[in-house]
């Protein structure tokens, strides 16, 4: 038999977050500079696994990954079934913010994807203070929705695996065919209303345009990546961004879609060991 | 210019394939319908039934009704079946992005059944073998 046990540990915490009590699921592994990493819409935080396995990168730094309320192992708030879940920039930062203070997480490196890169920089925006620096991971500063997120929430047909099917167009060929359907799985297993809600957020309410250039990249650095086959957030969005904030540095990647560290941990995983580097540079080395 | 000769020769490979892939079979249960793939100028129609493709007929044609139709050129076709497509040519939603295709009719079947079509859509990478 061979049985091979990962050093991933999970755990749940229960706390406020906007005056609602969320019980959240997190895992962690490693031991050194704390980097709290967000995963994507409509996912989990499954997709940082193996950052998390990573023995390298885990003798240096501690990762943590949640899954927000609503996704994975976190549950809904009481009262969910009667609710709409529509995401909000303030409950999602109040989110991490909370998340953090729960563990009591100081200064943490903040690593999020594609939702989780647009609240990586509203972060950055509103409380680079309570950040070490922020890798915004498939970020812009706003994308409009080019299809009907209400199509993800309909009683005659699986919000999920249409959502799957839809964003697959976002991962890159050159992904290995496993993990290019465990992406899509994940997907596929959001809540009802999950995806929509999340893209309520991202298509709707998180825009940043305009505001880009008042974040302070001299309090925490900013480091945006993006990944040559997102058709969501496309390389030109991400350098429009990154352009845009002072400082900011940015990472095109090549043969890499809109779930990096989930699609191709492999290619991944150079860029992200370059990313840990550029965010723990003194701000003079920029 | 789209080849029609070779257009047609390539979707009925696509047919073959579809046609001996029992878990398309199986997604596309609930799938019967006729879509339309016009390439340039040239039409063409995939009459589905039940998640198999019965039978491909080559337009134009103004009494053959569609469910969705998917319009692109034939060199972004051309580049959306290589190997390892280019960014943007890698997905039918892609071609749209980038403003090489078009999608019409009925979009939420479409979605609805879009892991189905995208991989009968896909089996058009495989060279073929004449």
């Amino acid at each position: 038999m061979n049985a091979v046990f990962e050093p991933i540990t999970g755990r749940y915490v229960t706390l406020d977050i906007s005056g609602v009590t969320q019980r959240i699921y997190f895992e962690e592994a490693g031991q050194g500079t704390p980097v709290v990493c967000f995963h994507t819409a409509g996912s989990d935080n499954r997709q940082w696994r193996f950052i998390l396995n990573d023995g390298e990168l885990t003798r240096t730094h501690r990762f943590i990954a949640p899954d927000m309320p609503w996704h994975g192992k976190s549950l809904p708030p009481a009262g969910w079934q009667t609710q709409q879940y529509d995401l909000t920039t303030e409950t999602y930062m109040d989110t991490v913010l909370a998340f953090c203070d729960a563990l009591a997480v100081d200064r943490p490196i903040f690593a999020g994807c594609s939702m989780g890169g647009r609240i990586a920089l509203q972060l950055a925006l509103h409380h680079p203070d309570r950040f070490a620096g922020f890798i915004a991971i498939e970020a812009s500063d706003f994308q409009p929705a080019w299809y009907d997120i209400d199509w993800f929430h309909r009683p005659d047909a699986p919000g999920g695996e249409m959502g799957a099917a839809l964003i697959s167009a976002n991962i890159a060929p050159q992904s290995p065919e496993v993990e290019h359907w465990n992406t899509q799985w994940l997907f596929m297993q959001s809540g009802p209303g999950v995806v929509r809600g999340d893209l309520s957020f991202y298509t709707r309410d998180g825009s940043l345009v305009g505001q880009l250039h008042r974040i302070d990249t001299a309090k925490a650095p900013v480091h945006i990546m993006v990944g040559e086959y997102d058709l969501t957030c496309t390389p030109e969005d991400a350098r429009r961004t990154a352009k845009a904030i002072p400082g900011a540095t940015l990472d095109v990647m090549p043969g890499i879609g809109h779930f990096p560290m989930s699609e191709n941990p492999e290619r991944f995983r150079p860029h992200f060991f370059n990313a840990l580097a550029r965010v723990a540079e003194p701000r003079s080395d920029q | 210019m789209a080849d029609t000769s070779d257009l047609i020769a390539r979707f009925e490979r696509m047919q073959t394939d579809l046609n001996r892939t029992p878990h398309l079979k199986r997604l596309g249960a609930l799938f019967s319908e006729t879509v339309l793939i016009q390439v340039d100028d040239e039409e063409f129609y995939l009459f589905f039934d039940k998640g198999q493709l019965a039978r491909i007929e080559p337009g134009p044609s103004r009494k053959t009704p569609w469910r969705f139709a998917l319009r692109t050129d034939a060199d972004a076709l051309a580049r959306f079946w290589e190997p390892i497509p280019a960014p943007g040519f890698n997905d039918i939603f892609g071609l749209i992005k980038i403003g090489r295709g078009r999608i019409d009719g009925d979009i939420l079947c479409l979605v609805k059944n879009l892991r189905f079509f995208k991989e009968f859509m896909d089996f058009g990478r495989v060279e073929l073998t004449v």
